[in-house]
């Protein structure tokens, strides 16, 4: 069993675009350091889809970002290494190499995607900055691209390049965003809270798009999103974070089917869906928790949890395998998870 | 009890170059609202879901149309005496963060309208800090902890329903929740949902909920009706659980479509159809609102404008021509 | 929940609560010591304005025997063309710069916000006449107007003086916070307060102002900076008739009288009233950086 266990997760790193180890993220507070990821460990498995699910202040934006070693100022990664594949391990690179990396290996599609165009130019014009950049000497050639991946999604192209944000639709400048992401042939996509904001046609659409996207261009992709629909909609894979650490993740399906972490269970439960009983969904008690509230011993999830034990409070939990291609950071029996949790 | 009569809304902008531009935001809206009753109004960004919510509160004028609240037609209130009848029709507003004056503290937000209408009514002001506690309570808030709080201080689900306590100052006998939870944690959503249902039951308000996302108005409108918004027009309406289950009008089947399937516990509906781009809203047509991106239109729908009625044998009232019922929602695996 | 542990627990509140915004206010200005150095000189050049008169009673001392004296033991600062004491002056002097500066700032941020806050909030005709009259306000060249008013008016009076400087000088204020007023407008919590009913001078005292006063606190700030050098230019330019000593009059004399450009002896008389000038300049700009922070009680509580 332990043999097995440890042959797939050996299959799965020689197979990872990404893979991070022990990503650590500390944010500078009037309390000290504190972290905002602790002790990340997560695989990008080339060629699929991983969605990263958490509230706010659970640390998905934070690692997110730190993959592109974009922390912003207060914060930094102080352990831990994201190896990227034919890059190495970008916590290392800085300067003109991390610039480099940005764009040309790892696309970001910011958050606030629909307010991250520069209101002032048109998109063409910010193609050119983006290709000056990064010293492209073909610039019809990424241009013709830009036109091509614009195509793809259904817009036009040529149209989209001489407008100005204010004149694309949030939709449109979502998929203007994934453009620019891929123009300099990013090999992995990372899309923060893509859909946001959007009302559930555009949303449709966009999820539309990037999983066409990814299948066309052979993309990793990664979506971090707070919406569970979201994530069972496109994700082949599913990570869960919750208070700076991610408490479990396996195939999305069979996460949605078994959630095997209380917290996963109660978020699926939590989530307003278009089938199902109304009265047996519920609300999670409490309120997640920030960097400053996060409890600092034992298990982050604790204090909101139906099955909290003595041991919880003392120990923390380690994202281990429990059974095959599945973590969890949970003490109580994987059993046990899934089959309480409607009942808290 | 609110009953709305064909309510219209026409924005006109007058450029000094651009010449006048008209946008149609409400097209002849009409609804009942009865006690205890609710009533959601679905649609994408821009169908003017969101003016509606304005007009009935009172933030925004209509040009055409009645609105009866309580048995009295306010365009035959004077301008003066009408805000005591906009005071029973209470928002709760979409971002609880811009919602509350980030200077004041809970105590002093509940405390004003309560003073306020303790004058209204003439009861004594010196119940008023006792009706903040039980309103908190009410809406599942510890008032010794919340009321001297600012409300950065509160996350974003204790603050919408600060926002509900404060509607319900002024004891509403309507409230309109705008997007009330999505701007609220995943975790947080239903228990606001599951509260404006309780008030629905406990105490007799009515509720009528806006939203882009059909899931969430399941969760408020059960015994409820579900109107479906499309520029401005109500083009399909009945029990709620009919227009999910079984829509008739190829944009509800759109809306419905694009709700994110939950897979390992959902599977798609058999009809689902593949989600379309928004068009550009200020294409005119003589014909169906929807043709021009509608996959089912033919000829007729482009030349006729169908009107909302009962045809084709369905249950619900609909605005279209050809009207087929399909399940394009996810169905239950388990 | 019973009434009577209620009752006990509000009456603990209100007492509880002033305490805590005292503490908060000082952890703000404690938090970095630009902003205690600040609200240091602010307090002494009041002290100064304030206790200055007491200090020195009586006119000043005439001493033919030291003029233009460097400073010593006896005059700190060295005394001016007539021997008498440049620190006296300075101290003797802040009362009426300072009177004067306070009252044009406050005045303009009285009239400025009032009027901002009524055009926002009201639009309509309310608004197009009273912006009508702030851009009238904001075409009047204020400082010719003064020139030219001074010859009919004795600025003797602080009053009087800060009076005429505040009424050129509003028009700014106001177009600022109609702006401001204009954009809280369309905010939440407005429009809850307009569809809950509360009367209109609630709307505009506790809920608009609160939003805005930390700016109209910066701008009163700076203005009195404004104002100052508004008020010493026009004694330093000579054109009002200087009828008290004060820190304008003063550089007038050290420059016209006592050549203080081209000779060293008066350059203490010279630099007295411009460091003074300048301190209080640097005294509003570190103690500003405090002003968002006491207003904002998100700010504020960060320790």
């Amino acid at each position: 069993m332990t043999d097995t266990v440890q042959l797939t997760a050996e299959r799965a790193e020689a197979a990872a675009e990404v893979s991070v180890r022990d990503l650590t993220v500390l944010y500078r507070t009037d309390q000290g350091e504190l972290p905002a990821v602790a002790h990340a460990d997560i695989d990008l498995p080339t060629g699929t889809i991983t969605g990263l699910v958490g509230e706010s202040g659970s640390g998905k934006s934070t690692l997110a970002l730190s993959l592109m070693n974009a922390i912003p100022a207060p914060g930094r990664i102080s352990s831990g290494s994201i190896q990227v594949n034919g890059v190495g391990d970008v916590t290392r690179l800085e300067g003109r190499a991390l610039r480099r990396v940005r764009g040309r290996a790892l696309g970001y599609v910011f958050q606030a995607s629909q307010n991250s165009l520069n209101p002032l130019k048109t998109v063409g014009k910010q193609l050119l900055d983006l290709g000056r950049a990064h010293d492209v000497q073909d610039m019809r050639g990424l241009v013709r691209r830009a036109r091509e991946l614009a195509d793809e999604m259904g817009m036009d192209g040529a149209r989209v390049l001489d407008s100005y944000q204010h004149e694309l639709s949030g939709g449109m400048r979502q998929r203007v965003g994934i453009v620019l992401a891929l123009v300099l042939n990013a090999r992995v996509l990372i899309l923060d809270e893509p859909t946001t904001a959007l009302d559930m046609l555009s949303q449709a659409a966009v999820l539309e798009i990037v999983r066409k996207v990814h299948r066309q261009e052979g993309l990793t992709t990664l979506v971090v999103t707070h919406d569970m629909g979201v994530v069972s909609e496109i994700a082949d894979r599913l990570a869960v974070m919750y208070g700076g650490r991610i408490v479990e993740d396996g195939p999305a399906t069979e996460v949605l089917q078994r959630p095997a972490h209380p917290y996963t269970r109660a978020l699926i439960g939590a989530t307003a869906r278009i089938t199902g009983d109304t009265d047996t969904a519920r609300a999670l008690p409490g309120r997640p928790p920030d960097l400053t509230t996060v409890p600092r011993t034992g298990c982050v999830f604790r204090e909101r949890c139906p099955l909290a034990m003595d041991v919880c409070a003392e120990t923390e939990p380690q994202l281990l395998t429990w059974a095959p291609d599945r973590r969890r950071a949970c003490h109580a029996d994987p059993a046990t998870t899934a089959a309480t949790g409607e009942g808290a | 009890m609110i009953e709305a009569r064909n309510i219209t809304r026409t924005y006109r902008t007058r450029g000094a170059f651009t010449g006048e531009r008209v946008v149609q935001a409400l097209r002849g809206v009409d609804f009942t609202l009865p006690r205890g009753g609710a009533v959601s109004f679905i649609g994408e960004s821009g169908c003017g879901k969101t003016t509606l919510g304005k007009i009935l509160t009172g933030l925004e004028t209509f040009d055409g149309g009645e609105l009866v609240v309580d048995g009295v037609e306010l365009s035959t209130v004077p301008q003066r005496r009408r805000a005591s009848y906009f005071r029973r029709i209470q928002m709760i507003h979409q971002d609880p963060y811009s919602a509350l004056n980030p200077t004041r503290t809970v105590d002093q937000i509940l405390g004003d309208p309560l003073r306020m209408r303790a004058r209204q009514t003439g009861d004594r002001a010196a119940g008023v800090v006792d009706r903040a506690a039980e309103l908190l309570e009410l809406v599942g808030l510890e008032p010794d902890g919340v009321l001297p709080k600012y409300p950065h201080q509160l996350s974003g689900g204790q603050r919408q329903r600060v926002v509900i306590a404060r509607a319900l100052t002024v004891d509403p006998e309507v409230l309109i929740a705008d997007e009330a939870v999505s701007m609220i944690d995943v975790s947080m959503r239903l228990g606001i949902l599951g509260l404006l249902r309780d008030l629905r039951t406990r105490l007799g308000i009515s509720l009528l909920f806006i939203t882009h996302d059909v899931a969430t108005a399941r969760y408020v409108g059960d015994g409820g009706e579900l109107h479906v918004i499309y520029r401005g027009e109500v083009i399909e309406r009945g029990p709620t659980d009919t227009v999910i289950q079984s829509p008739v009008h190829p944009y509800t089947q759109c809306l419905l479509s694009a709700v994110p399937v939950m897979r390992g516990l959902e599977e798609p509906g058999p009809d689902r159809l593949v989600p379309l781009a928004a068009l550009d809203e200020r294409t005119r047509t003589p014909g169906c609102l929807f043709a021009p991106r509608c996959p089912f239109a033919d000829e007729r729908c482009t030349a006729e404008h169908p009107v909302l009625g009962r045809t084709g044998g369905v249950e619900q009232e609909h605005a279209c021509f050809h009207p087929v019922p399909r399940r394009v929602v996810a169905v239950e695996t388990v | 929940m019973t009434a009577p542990t209620l009752g006990a627990a509000t009456a603990a509140v209100p007492p509880r609560r002033r305490s805590t915004s005292w503490t908060a206010a000082r952890r703000v200005v404690l938090r970095k010591p630009g902003r205690v150095i600040g609200l240091g000189i602010l307090v002494f050049f009041a002290l100064m304005a304030i206790l200055g008169p007491y200090l020195y009673p009586g006119q000043l001392a005439v001493d033919p025997e030291s003029i233009y004296a460097p400073p010593s033991g006896a005059h700190w600062l060295g005394t001016d063309f007539a021997g008498s004491d440049v620190l006296q002056e300075i101290v003797v002097g802040a009362r009426y710069v300072l009177l004067t500066a306070s009252l044009s700032a406050l005045f303009t941020a009285v009239v400025g916000t009032g009027v901002g806050l009524v055009a926002g909030y009201h639009r309509g005709l309310a608004d197009s006449v009273l912006m009508r009259a702030t851009d009238f306000i904001l075409t009047i060249p204020a400082f010719p107007l003064l020139i030219v008013l001074s010859t009919v008016w004795s600025f003797a009076n602080p009053l009087e003086m800060s009076l005429v400087l505040g009424l050129t000088g509003w028009g700014g204020v106001a177009r600022a916070v109609r702006s401001q007023t204009l954009s809280l407008r369309e905010r939440g919590f407005l429009e809850a307060a307009r569809g809950l009913g509360l009367p209109t001078r609630h709307i505009i005292v506790k809920e608009l102002l609160p939003n805005i006063a930390p700016y109209v606190a910066m701008q009163l700030l700076l203005s009195v900076i404004g104002f100052i050098g508004a008020e010493v230019g026009l004694f330093f330019l000579g054109v009002v008739p200087f009828s008290s000593s004060n820190w304008g009059v003063m550089l007038n004399q050290a420059v016209f009288a006592g050549g203080a450009m081209n000779s060293p002896e008066a350059l203490g008389y010279l630099l007295a009233p411009l460091v003074c000038i300048l301190l209080l300049t640097l005294g509003v700009v570190l103690f500003l950086d405090a002003v968002d922070e006491l207003f904002n009680p998100r700010l504020r509580e960060r320790s």
